[in-house]
């Protein structure tokens, strides 16, 4: 093969991009690379003050958020008896659909930058606590014993051993969060800003300004990439080992009660955090609603049932929508994953893409996925599926990398082929990591249709949620809120009991963490 | 034995788990070893001998019984830093480089930093030169003589190996045996050792425990009144017929 210098082939992709974008231009939904470039040099100023304000929002809300996420793991790990209560709060911020948080998070605090930091470290919080805390409890038992045989406590066992045992995984989370802030930071831009990317990306789609949309989705993109590599390549000079497993199921070995009752536990902490923090800053009625209003309006209420039918009907179409979109995310990017193995020449050059690709801000890209298919449900549908197929492809070539090697060559010394070894060692060693992107998926999932819904579609939830914003309608609002992350929460669940009842038999030691 | 300052085991018994799926691991188990002696556990596969020696190391608490050192109970001895242990499985932390590791020791224990002892203990174990190794660039054998160096770093009364040469190859463990037994007998360290090498329990003890298969009761007491350094010897190819034939039933 003739090797090509790197710049002919980039010129070569930039010249064809050009070209299909000149062809299709009347489709209206790719810009040309030189339409893009004239948009930046003719905005230079707008776009690179823009940039400052959503990367200091999107840093505000990423130290802000880790710090919680790494005090919720430490508190969890050094008083046991919390765990299951900080679990579920870091779970309930996973799950808040953040963007119908926006817009009351902007009358809380009036004008300024606190609901975008606000929402940038909700969307870190959870997924670094659940690594920094899978990192700490990552210790074998011989680790521990050898503290103990001192007569050591747990603050010696914290310092010597886990916390040193925790950082590859607090770098890991990291990476995770850095692309997550950013996301925050933008979507929180989106439900009413004055300035920063997302409000440009807002802008652009009311202007029906291509060229835009795609500089500020490359730019994010550029920006997003760039941090969770620069976090890496930290990692990497303190020479740590990446972590074994991440995002495991934490503490399901103790979960006999079941799923359903934490996933009761789960409701009734969120309504009492709910309720005590609209008392605790005596917020006003007029929009801080408590649980007992949305209960009148839901359920008492003379017209409750209008509301009902209204808030349901707009479930329903976001649920067509969202249920398959995350289907199809997962299976895509396991079967991709477990197709690849079979090349393994091929899964080392795809890896580092799709992690490249994952950190991604999709949500900036979700306006052009929607322009590209229509405002139909296919539209939405592939921006959920986009949205949870890069996680989990990188998380199941993880899996499947870390097929124990013992017994790889047991298969092999009988040779026994690919297939049989894919389905008898590399997928069994592929599921922890599926089912946990398919946890972290479903949150993502109802921010990806949420976000498509009330920036692009105009139908379902978010479309709903974006009206009634804009009309001050704060007891549907609320509804919405509660309605949606309680969907999240009891999905969450659901997929967390099919994970420990399938777990259970295919590998037991990753529950018994 | 009278002396107070014995280790006694007296009715210890560890059961896992409780109704039908319970394990017996160690029945009730009497047993008094002399201070400063090495004592040789020998039994087969998973009849309890880890268990035993996690129970004396207070890490796993007997279902019955009771055991003292001196005259502390186990949790007492751990506090103080009484005793060491060196895991099956080496327990080596990975991050660390082996000198790292090795004075984790002597750091757990409480006792001042000692450089020059740790690298002399390095030595002694024939790890000189991989000092500023970490645990993944050492052999299953080097592991576990660096977790033997590490155990005796923090200078204990009480010294629990668990297979502490299981995975080293016969010709190091023979250099091994006869360079550390004289190490922990000039201590006046109070050694357990559990092996699965007859041979290896007769020439490094005082006193062999041959323990029958779960739940772990002593079936032989076999006492190995031979002089050091030991060769081989009619006397001592003897006594290690005599273990066999306990291990044999
Ligand atoms: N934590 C535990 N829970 C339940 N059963 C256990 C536990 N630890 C050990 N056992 C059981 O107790 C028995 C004794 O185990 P132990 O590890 O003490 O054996 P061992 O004599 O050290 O074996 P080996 O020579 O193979 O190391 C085994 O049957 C084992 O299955
Ligand atoms: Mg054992």
């Amino acid at each position: 093969m003739i090797r090509m210098p790197r710049v002919v082939v980039w010129a070569a992709l930039l010249l064809g991009w050009e070209v299909f974008a000149r062809l299709t231009a009347d489709g209206f939904v790719i810009a040309a690379p030189t339409e893009i470039a004239q948009y930046v040099w003719r905005n230079t100023g707008l776009l690179w003050r823009a940039t400052g304000v959503t990367g200091w929002v999107a840093l505000q809300g990423f130290v802000w958020g880790n710090l919680a996420g790494v005090m919720l793991a430490l508190a969890a790990v050094l008083i046991p008896r919390a765990e299951r209560g900080l679990l579920t709060l870091a779970l309930l911020a996973f799950c808040l659909p953040l963007v119908a948080t926006g817009p009351i998070l902007r009358v809380l605090y009036g004008p300024g930058q606190g609901p975008q930091v606000t929402l940038a470290a909700l969307s870190v919080v959870y997924t670094t606590f659940l690594s920094v805390l899978v990192g700490l409890r990552a210790v074998p038992q011989s680790w521990l014993d050898l503290a103990r045989s001192y007569g050591r406590g747990p603050v010696t066992l914290l310092a010597l051993v886990r916390l040193p045992a925790a950082l590859p995984y607090l770098v890991a989370g990291l990476q995770i969060a850095a692309p997550a802030a950013f996301l925050g930071a933008m979507v929180g831009e989106f439900t009413g800003a004055e300035r920063g990317l997302g409000v440009l990306t807002v802008r652009a789609l009311r202007g029906l300004d291509l060229p835009a949309t795609w500089a500020v989705a490359l730019l994010a993109a550029a920006l997003s990439m760039a941090a969770f590599a620069g976090i890496g390549a930290l990692g990497r000079r303190l020479s740590l080992a990446p972590p074994e497993i991440l995002l495991a199921a934490p503490d399901d070995a103790r979960g006999r009660a079941g799923a359903s009752i934490q996933g009761i536990a789960a409701v009734a902490v969120a309504l009492a955090v709910w309720q005590g923090a609209m008392d605790a800053f005596d917020l006003p009625r007029f929009f801080a609603r408590r649980p007992g209003d949305v209960w009148d309006y839901l359920v008492t209420a003379p017209e409750a049932g209008a509301h009902r039918a209204n808030l349901l009907a707009a479930l329903g179409e976001t649920l067509t929508v969202a249920l398959p979109g995350y289907g199809a995310g997962l299976l895509l990017g396991a079967g991709l994953a477990a197709l690849l193995t079979l090349a393994p020449p091929l899964a080392a050059l795809v890896l580092p893409v799709s992690v490249a690709l994952r950190s991604i801000p999709i949500i900036a890209t979700a306006p052009l996925i929607v322009w590209a298919l229509g405002r139909g449900a296919a539209g939405s549908i592939t921006v959920v599926a986009v949205m949870i197929f890069f996680p989990t492809l990188v998380a199941c070539l993880h899996g499947l990398a870390r097929a124990p090697r013992p017994l790889m060559d047991l298969f092999d010394s009988y040779d026994a082929g690919p297939l049989r070894r894919l389905w008898g060692v590399q997928l069994p060693a592929m599921l922890p990591a599926f089912f946990a992107s398919a946890r972290m998926a479903v949150p993502a999932a109802i921010l990806a249709v949420t976000t498509a819904e009330w920036l692009a579609t105009g139908r379902g939830i978010g479309a709903l949620m974006a009206t009634v914003a804009s009309t001050s309608d704060y007891a549907m609002l609320w509804s919405a809120i509660a309605v949606i992350g309680l969907a999240a929460l009891a999905t969450h669940a659901g997929v967390a009991a099919l994970e420990r009842a399938v777990l259970r038999r295919t590998s037991p030691e990753q529950l018994a963490g | 034995m009278t002396d107070p300052r014995a280790l006694r085991l007296e009715g210890v018994a560890k059961r896992f788990g409780d109704g039908a799926g319970a394990i017996q691991a160690v029945a009730p188990c009497d047993v008094a070893i002399a201070r400063g002696t090495t004592t040789a556990l020998v039994g087969p596969s998973g009849c309890g001998k880890s268990t035993l020696l996690r129970m004396i190391a207070g890490l796993e608490a007997p279902t019955d019984g009771g055991i003292l050192f001196g005259g502390e109970t186990p949790d007492t001895l751990r506090r103080r830093a009484g005793l060491a242990m060196a895991f099956q499985d080496a327990a080596l932390l990975p991050w660390l480089r082996l000198r790292g590791n090795v004075a984790l020791g002597r750091k757990l224990a409480r006792r001042v930093p000692d450089a020059a002892a740790d690298d002399a203990l390095i030595r002694l174990v024939g790890l000189a030169g991989f000092e500023r190794r970490r645990p993944a660039e050492l052999s299953g054998g080097m592991r576990q003589r660096a977790a033997i160096a590490r155990a005796l770093a923090g200078d204990p009364d009480l010294l629990l190996l668990d297979e502490p040469f299981g995975a080293v190859d016969e010709l190091t463990r023979e250099r091994l045996n006869a360079e550390l037994a004289p190490l922990w007998d000039a201590r006046g360290t109070t050694t357990l050792l559990v092996t699965h090498s007859v041979i290896e329990a007769v020439r490094l003890s005082d006193r062999v425990l041959v323990f029958s298969p779960r739940p772990a009761r002593v079936v032989a007491d076999i006492a190995v009144p031979l002089a050091r350094p030991r060769h081989s010897s009619a006397a001592l190819a003897d006594l290690c017929e005599a273990v066999r034939a306990a291990l044999r039933g």
